[in-house]
């Protein structure tokens, strides 16, 4: 296995950029660089990438350096990680930088979550675009796991191999090739469901909107937290700029971010980070945004029959059963819920034969990368592949299912940890 | 009396916490004997069959349910998961971590009689239903409480810090030497534990210089000992089968597929620590009823150390592993640091211990563990350990302890 006993990160003090140095510090053994716009960032940068893996002991091997040290870590370094702001002028600035000063053969990757891998490899001269790869890693990168290694064409197999030998086995991480299309396999997958849960919620708004959806779409439909209360703890400005860029480039309407959520985002109203967003957390009440009303009210407890009946299956580990609730209910909630939980599935295999290697690449995404139940072990509980196309038909648009699901394999994920027994 | 074969098993996965699931002990349970009938040659009909001829029985493993989810009389627990156990003779065991050693004990005895010809053995605990400290003086129970554990915070680690402090002085060793042996002990696991799919710390991170740098922040003292020498608070179950030939006949599988059980030792110590310690005072081994426990599972399968090519034990603490090492006679006692530093209790060494991960690296919910080590014994002979398989296993031993090792419970395992 290639060793890469000096690693950059440049712009470590983000959480991304922390996590990331965590990791290549710690399982890399790594002696890491972080780069930050001060000596007091990097220090913050040094602390927060030790306290992301829990151990302290690995700050022996990070030494804070600023952009004034990039020449001397990049000349040094036997990789280089960039995960500045997610402004193309920004990044391209800080590659021509590394450019100047890499030597051959050095692996160099853009943390980027969206802009096109292939525009920052023009940063570069052919002896360095050969080893210049997108690698995308989840936050936090403790506990998710999941990498999407996006290569180019420039790379030569043997960097490409070298770079995935050394991503899952040294780092563990779980690794995905993609293509380079904005916002990759997982966070495709991940912010359109998200999105489309803030388009509902616009379109139910007189049921109750935020909180109505999320208690439709809750842990018990496979996943640690509903889908709103996710975009408001990852941010509703992350949230926007990563839909907004997909939407730019692919004009699906699906992500296309609810007039509301703009509006709250230009309040400043971004979520548990400045404690207000879709909800608000008061010292003796948990508020919701009520798009309706554009004020904040009291969170409502929603009582759906087949809901309830669900989670006292999954309390016994019955999941097919508690699955049956849900498909056999005839509630426009139950419908939603479905047409949720197929228009993901659907979506999830589609993208994969499109971009990705295999279709399994989607299940490792929503695991590794949303820790979400996975779109192939959600085909098993609902009850399999010719059930679920049955599903499809009845409850998506029109479209021919039976291809879809044609080369479909079983996951190998195990479904019952994802699908919590609580609202 | 009949020879007695292990027929497989299953576990959960020991990274979940059910308590965040929302889920309970049926659900735990009901996952367990869906794997069950789903991937071992035990059926639902088998279960219903055998029962109709009082052949079967079930044998539950478990230290303190009673605390930890306010739950007692767990013997009849599986009939509420399955209708195919109402009238199967069930009955809970209980001996601090090593419960369901004794729950495998009983089940061995009552398939060698030939009352039963099969006999199902679950060990469960969960252990996430309340905070660390809470579930610490919990844990106090399998030591004397009211002299050892009671308003003493986290009574176990610092039992076994004692044991620590006392191997030092025992066999006069180099402190740092000492401590740094303990940190070899913790890695070994903890990367073991990376090749296992069901262990608890799969994804975490520990290498010699965080095992080391006891004290710091991210690695807190417990007593002597630090986080990273102690074994891991864990939700999860272990389900293993013993079964006779005839039900092995019955089912048209080969004999020689399956391990016999070859030997068992079960020797009670002292319950008092420093009682242990005083009674080893001129003993050459400072637990000298978890070295005869070994002996005496030795004796029975007429093996020693030499036919014994993958161990399992019980390293609640790091400084239990240690002393196991001598106790299972990989080396003298007062020369365990040999096996460790010269690399022959590795995964890849000559007598690896712990492939699996351990207590720390797998996970320890104590009324599971000693059915989760006879399951890696039969994975681990019959070749079906996947990425933490070691190579031409024959037999394997493992070693639960129960309290401070106050029980002491050994088996061997092997192909015939």
């Amino acid at each position: 296995m290639r060793e890469f006993k000096k690693v950059t990160v440049i712009g470590a003090n983000g959480a991304v950029g922390s996590g990331v140095s965590g990791i290549f510090a710690s399982f890399g053994g790594a002696l890491v660089y972080v780069v930050a716009r001060s000596k007091e960032k990097a220090e913050i940068a040094k602390t927060k990438a030790s306290k992301s893996v829990k151990a302290s002991s690995i700050e022996e091997r990070i030494v804070p350096k600023t952009y004034d040290d990039l020449k001397f870590c990049i000349e040094e370094s036997d990789l280089i990680f960039e995960s500045v702001a997610e402004n193309l002028e920004i990044k391209k600035e800080i590659h021509e930088t590394i450019a100047k000063y890499a030597k051959e053969g050095t692996i160099i990757g853009t943390g980027t979550s969206g802009l096109s891998i292939n525009e920052l490899k023009e940063c570069y001269p052919n002896y360095l675009k050969k080893t210049f790869f997108g690698i995308h890693f989840f936050n936090p990168p403790y506990s998710l796991t999941l990498c999407e290694l996006i290569p180019t064409k420039d790379n030569n197999d043997k960097s490409t191999l070298e770079l995935e030998e050394y991503l899952e086995k040294k780092l563990f991480r779980k690794v995905i090739k993609v293509k380079d299309v904005p916002a990759f396999l997982g966070n495709r997958i991940g912010f359109r469901f998200m999105n489309m849960a803030l388009e509902y919620a616009y379109k139910y708004q007189d049921e109750g909107g935020i909180d109505y959806i999320d208690s439709i779409l809750g842990p018990y439909t496979g996943r640690n937290m509903p889908p709103l209360a996710t975009v408001d703890f990852v941010g509703l400005d992350i949230h926007k700029a990563i839909v907004d860029n997909i939407y730019e480039s692919i004009k699906d309407d699906n992500f296309k971010l609810p007039e509301y959520v703009n509006d709250l985002v230009k309040e400043n109203k971004i979520g548990l980070k400045v404690n207000e967003g879709l909800y608000k957390k008061s010292e003796d009440s948990n508020l919701v945004y009520d798009i309706k009303t554009n004020s904040y009210r009291e969170i409502q407890k929603y009582n759906f029959n087949f809901k309830e009946k669900a989670i006292e299956e999954f309390k016994k580990a019955n999941y097919k059963e508690g699955f049956n609730y849900i498909k056999n209910d005839t509630s426009s909630e139950s419908k939603i819920c479905l047409t949720f939980l197929l228009d993901y599935i659907v979506y999830a295999i589609e993208l994969s034969k499109e971009i990705s290697e295999k279709i399994e690449d989607a299940d490792i995404a929503m695991v590794c990368g949303f820790n979400w139940l996975p779109p192939l072990s959600l085909i098993e509980v609902l009850g399999g592949k010719d059930e679920v196309i049955k599903l499809c038909c009845k409850y998506l648009e029109k479209k021919n299912y039976k291809k879809v699901f044609e080369e479909i394999i079983s996951s190998k994920y195990d479904y019952r940890s994802f699908i919590r027994a609580k609202e | 009396m009949r020879d007695v074969y292990v027929l497989g098993g299953v576990q959960t996965d020991f990274e979940r916490n059910f308590k965040k699931e929302g889920k309970g002990v049926l659900a735990l349970l009901k996952e367990v004997s869906d794997d069950l009938f789903e991937k071992t040659i035990i059926k639902e009909q088998d279960v219903r069959d055998l029962n109709k001829k009082n052949k079967i029985a079930l044998f539950i493993g478990n230290f303190a349910a009673e605390y930890y989810i306010n739950q007692g009389h767990l013997g009849p627990l599986m009939t509420e998961v399955n209708d195919c156990f109402y009238g199967v003779p069930s009955a809970r065991y209980e001996a601090a971590c090593s419960s369901s050693s004794v729950a495998i004990d009983a089940a061995i005895t009552k398939v060698k009689s030939g009352d039963y010809d099969v006999a199902i053995v679950i060990g469960f605990e969960l252990m996430k239903t309340v905070n660390s400290k809470v579930g610490g003086d919990f844990l106090g129970r399998a030591a004397l409480y009211d002299v050892e554990a009671k308003g003493i915070e986290f009574p176990f680690p610092k039992l076994f810090g004692k044991l620590a402090e006392e191997t030092i002085k025992k066999y006069n060793l180099d402190e740092k030497r000492y401590y740094d042996n303990l940190a070899s002990i913790s890695v070994i696991n903890y990367s073991n534990a990376k090749r296992n799919p069901n262990a608890q710390t799969r994804k975490w991170f520990m290498d010699k210089l965080q095992a080391n740098s006891r004290g710091i922040e991210t690695n807190a003292y417990v007593g002597t000992l630090a986080i990273s020498d102690c074994s891991q608070v864990t939700d999860g179950a272990a389900c293993v089968v013993f079964g006779s030939e005839e039900f092995l006949k019955s089912k048209k599988e080969n004999l020689n597929d399956y391990p016999i059980v070859k030997g068992y030792g079960h020797r009670t110590a002292p319950f008092i620590f420093e009682n242990k310690i005083k009674e080893s005072k001129n003993n050459n081994y400072i637990l000298p009823w978890t070295r005869q426990a070994v002996v005496d599972a030795y004796e029975r399968a007429n093996l020693s150390v030499d036919d014994i090519d993958v161990f399992e034990t019980h390293d609640c603490f790091t400084s239990s592993e240690y002393m196991a090492i001598s106790a299972f006679g990989i080396t003298e006692p007062g020369q365990e640091y040999e096996a460790i530093e010269s690399g022959k209790i590795a995964f890849d060494g000559e007598k690896p211990i712990n492939p699996s991960g351990g207590l720390i690296g797998c996970g320890h919910p104590v009324g599971a563990t000693g059915a989760r080590m006879m399951l890696d014994l039969y994975k681990q002979v019959t070749n079906q350990a996947g990425e933490y398989q070691i190579k031409n296993v024959k037999n394997a031993m493992m070693l639960n302890l129960g309290g401070t090792a106050t029980t002491n419970y050994c088996f061997i395992i092997g192909k015939k």
